[in-house]
């Protein structure tokens, strides 16, 4: 082993201890307690979507002749193509609801204020990438609901004022859905936007290293102990176990609940219920509250505030005496958020 | 607030979403696995329906249940949007609350599936209820049966028959498949139908008197004749002036699509000796390759368009209705489309047909040009199309070649023989107007309606043993060793009886007939062809007998 160390020593500009160093950050001691160690999750599924991701593609083929044969081809036909899809499917819900988890614990800690105002705005972007990969993916299947999907999101875009047309205009690569769409949506979905969040990924550990781990301490924690431990091999053991346990519950529910084949793309019919990825509906379900324009900017403000709101909180907490608002705020928020999309599950319409 | 505090907060919410996703995903999943009909969808009781289902799925669960895997549940169409009556229908009743009628008829289907209930009632299957004043029906209430109740002429043990219904055969067979007159049990004790009612164009009743006469129980049901109902004949005479009844193929309560595609549900009444179109279907290749390939004609699927859903094998469905990947996919309800014969009569005709969908029977080449609406080649054509799925130009049209040349030997050889040797018996007297007095109208009633039909319908859809044994051998056998035999049997009766010029004329008829050369092997004997025969049998097996 030192032979080999001494062999790369001599090669490249590192040294052992510098490798030590670099891969041996002291973790604060919260971080044994497996909630506050989300942020590693939607990594893990992040790599688990390349690895599947890149499997799919060998055999995927985007236009709208092709795309759903090809599925159906992996699905049903190509060696343990039905369970790679299930995996890809299924890695892509749990990846969301790690982000959302993760950005949760985030929230409900403060840990976003200052210094880590920026580093909170990069998670935002790496909250929109993710959404927008699951979008686009959503849509690359070509079944009737991938179509008509990208269809309403298109005209929802098509809704925000004075840009919308562009934007519509960008996803569809057109004024409507055309035999140019899904190729942009396959190359947003497997090289700009994953590219896209390989860089913020970076960036969003980079600052986590520059700035350390937000510490924690608990009231039955002993003041005499060791404020942290170290990442190598303490938390790296706890993110192998969790990552194995998110690969035994992603083989498990891929193999009970396999990803199916909806009825194909028909641009002559539209089906009676069209609905989004489930990562939407809490969107959706808002813009069937309101009406148009006034929906898309009011979601838009939602968004915006949610972007800034290190820095909001920053000025109501300097100027009022509501220190904990951002909780109740946030309680509110995920109570809100849970309701609609659960609203637009059980709803038939 | 407290760190562990937060940590609950934490703990709370994120089990609360955790929760809320596990549900939104079981949701979507078992959403998913009906869309793609992994399992049977999720069915909401509609609420206008809900009082009918919760008190008929203890009384009638099996309606229930069909009704359940049906897509009008999937949908929300539920026991009111097709039951439903308005007050002034003849066979409406207000039944718990609501008014409904027992019969749902292509009118009321229409409300919903107008494009299909036009196809249909221009189709040939809609007016199957002009049996009931044909020959078929002729034989079945009278020579069968009777078209009166009489008396039993001996008693059954068990049983107190005080009279016989001389109409049962009529009901319960040719109206089965034709339709019926539905009626009404009438207060005089006779029946109240459409004739009577003379409904307008809404089909609502424009006769009070013959609506005052329908009997009604006591909750005010209008009472059904029991010859008439339960009927879903595919030509039945309704109350409301429509005629069919769109469940003698979507077999009621489920409707089912798949069940309509296969070639069983034709079967219910295209089979037999006279029109055995399911037999003759399943000897053919096409046949064949369906029983083979049933597993994959994609049955379940939500369209099913040859070409694009499924190319395994086409069943009755698939060449004289469904939509094709040449016609983008359009559907028929009407089966006479794509049908350039009709060999349904004695003698097959040319299926051009005017604006009312009747066969063009004039002469005049001009005059028949200008009665044409939609003529055989147009319909030829669109079954082309279909053919030409799987099969070769050249294959179709050759194919249509022998078809064509079987159909014309039929009526050339035996059908318009034989039609002049009946119309020359008749024309001398020598038959009385009565059918089926006579043996020879037996003999002349099984040579065209079985057999003839057989051979002509075994060519239309490829079935050798069809086409040949049970067909022109058969129509040969009738013709030389009966129908012959007997029209010279009648003659020689009647000139014995001093009718000479009369057995003369149909003497010459048969004469002229059997001297033409298709026939002339029949009197002047053929040795040549016995002995080539002969000899060929001899160098093939060594022996010549």
């Amino acid at each position: 082993m030192n032979r080999v160390a001494h062999w790369l020593g001599d090669r490249l500009p590192i040294s052992s201890d510098d490798f030590r160093e670099l891969t041996n950050e002291p973790v604060p001691n919260h971080m044994k307690r497996w909630w506050f160690a989300l942020g590693g999750t939607p990594a893990y599924l992040f790599v688990v979507q390349i690895v599947t991701g890149i499997l799919l593609a060998f055999y995927y083929s985007a236009s709208p002749e092709t795309a759903y044969e090809s599925v159906r081809y992996i699905t049903e036909e190509a060696a343990f193509g039905w369970y790679i899809r299930s995996v890809h499917k299924w890695a892509a819900t749990l990846m969301i609801a790690a982000v959302i988890l993760h950005q949760m614990r985030v929230y409900f800690t403060g840990a976003y204020r200052k210094p880590r105002e920026i580093n909170w705005m990069v998670g935002m972007f790496l909250l929109i990438c993710t959404l927008s990969v699951g979008f686009t993916g959503y849509s690359l299947v070509y079944e009737q609901l991938s179509y008509w999907g990208a269809t309403v999101g298109a005209n929802i875009a098509d809704t925000v004022p004075l840009v919308g047309g562009l934007i519509k205009n960008m996803m569809l690569a057109g004024e409507s859905y055309n035999e140019r769409t899904l190729s942009r949506f396959f190359v947003l979905h497997a090289a700009v936007l994953p590219v896209a969040m390989v860089v913020l990924i970076a960036i969003h550990i980079a600052i986590i290293r520059m700035q350390g781990v937000t510490e924690f301490s608990f009231e039955d924690e002993d003041e005499n102990e060791p404020k942290t431990f170290n990442f190598f091999p303490d938390h790296l053991y706890t993110e192998l176990i969790m990552g194995l346990i998110v690969m035994i519950v992603l083989s498990a529910l891929a193999t009970i609940f396999p990803a199916a084949m909806g009825p194909a793309a028909n641009p002559l019919e539209t089906p009676e219920v069209i609905k989004p990825e489930w990562f939407f509906f809490v969107a959706f379900r808002w813009l069937k509250l309101f009406t148009g324009t006034a929906a898309v900017l009011s979601m838009g403000f939602i968004v915006a505030v949610m972007f800034t709101w290190p820095f909001i909180d920053g000025w109501f907490r300097k100027r009022t005496r509501f220190q904990e608002a951002s909780v109740w705020i946030g309680i509110g928020g995920v109570i809100a958020i849970i309701a609609l999309t659960v609203w637009e599950a059980v709803a038939r319409h | 607030m407290k760190l562990e505090t937060k940590r609950y907060v934490i703990a709370g919410l994120g089990a609360l979403f955790l929760l809320s996703l596990v549900l939104v995903q079981w949701m979507e999943t078992a959403h998913k696995a009906e869309q793609a009909g992994l399992r049977p969808p999720s069915i909401a009781v509609p609420a206008s329906s809900k009082a009918c289902v919760d008190c008929h799925s203890q009384a009638q669960p099996g309606i229930i249940a069909h009704w359940e895997g049906s897509t009008h549940a999937e949908k929300g169409v539920g026991c009111v949007e097709c039951h439903q009556a308005g007050a002034t229908d003849a066979d409406a009743f207000l039944h718990y609350g609501a008014q409904i009628a027992t019969v749902v008829t292509p009118r009321d289907c229409s409300r919903c599936h107008l494009t299909e209930g036009q196809q249909f009632a221009a189709s040939h299957h809609a007016k199957a209820g002009n049996i009931l004043a044909s020959l078929d029906n002729f034989l079945a209430e009278t020579v069968e049966g009777a078209r009166l109740d009489f008396n039993p002429h001996s008693p059954t043990p068990g049983r107190a028959v005080e009279s016989v219904n001389g109409l049962a055969s009529a009901f319960s067979g040719c109206q089965q498949c034709h339709g019926s007159k539905v009626a009404f049990q009438a207060t005089d004790g006779g029946t109240v139908t459409v004739d009577d009612l003379e409904p307008d164009e809404n089909g609502k009743p424009t006769n009070p008197d013959a609506v005052a006469r329908i009997v009604k129980d006591d909750n005010g049901r209008p009472l059904m004749s029991p010859g008439s109902w339960p009927n879903t004949g595919i030509g039945r005479l309704n109350l409301d002036g429509s005629r069919g009844s769109c469940s003698a193929c979507h077999s009621r309560h489920d409707f089912s699509p798949r069940r309509a595609r296969q070639p069983e549900n034709c079967g219910k009444c295209h089979l037999g000796p006279d029109h055995p179109q399911k037999e003759i279907y399943e000897e053919s290749k096409h046949g064949v390759a369906y029983r083979d390939l049933k597993d994959d004609m994609n049955l379940d699927g939500d369209e099913w368009v040859l070409g694009k859903d499924y190319a395994a094998a086409p069943t009755c469905a698939t060449c004289h209705m469904s939509g094709h990947l040449r016609n983008d996919g359009k559907v028929t309800h009407d089966p006479g489309e794509r049908i350039s014969w009709t060999n349904r009569p004695p003698v097959s005709l040319v299926m051009d047909t005017d604006v009312n969908h009747a066969i063009v029977t004039e002469t005049d080449p001009e005059q028949r040009r200008r009665l044409i609406h939609d003529s055989a080649d147009d319909k030829r054509g669109r079954m082309k199309d279909v053919c030409s799925h799987c099969h070769t130009p050249d294959y179709v049209n050759a194919f249509y070649r022998q078809y064509d040349d079987l159909v014309i030997l039929y009526n050339e050889k035996f059908a318009k023989p034989g039609l002049a040797i009946m119309a020359s018996l008749a024309d001398q007297g020598l038959r009385t107007p009565t059918q089926f007095d006579e043996e020879i109208e037996w003999t002349w009633f099984y040579l065209w309606h079985h057999e003839g039909r057989r051979a002509r319908h075994g060519a239309s859809m490829m079935a050798p043993d069809y086409t040949h044994w049970h067909g022109m051998f058969e129509v040969a056998e009738r013709f030389y060793v009966e129908l012959i035999p007997q029209a010279l049997e009648i003659a020689e009766h009647a000139a014995a009886d001093g009718q000479r010029s009369q057995a003369a004329a149909v003497r010459r008829t048969v004469s002229e007939i059997l001297a033409r050369p298709e026939h002339s092997w029949f009197e002047l004997g053929a040795e040549e062809e016995t002995e080539r025969v002969r000899r060929e049998m001899e160098r093939r097996y060594g022996q010549g007998d």
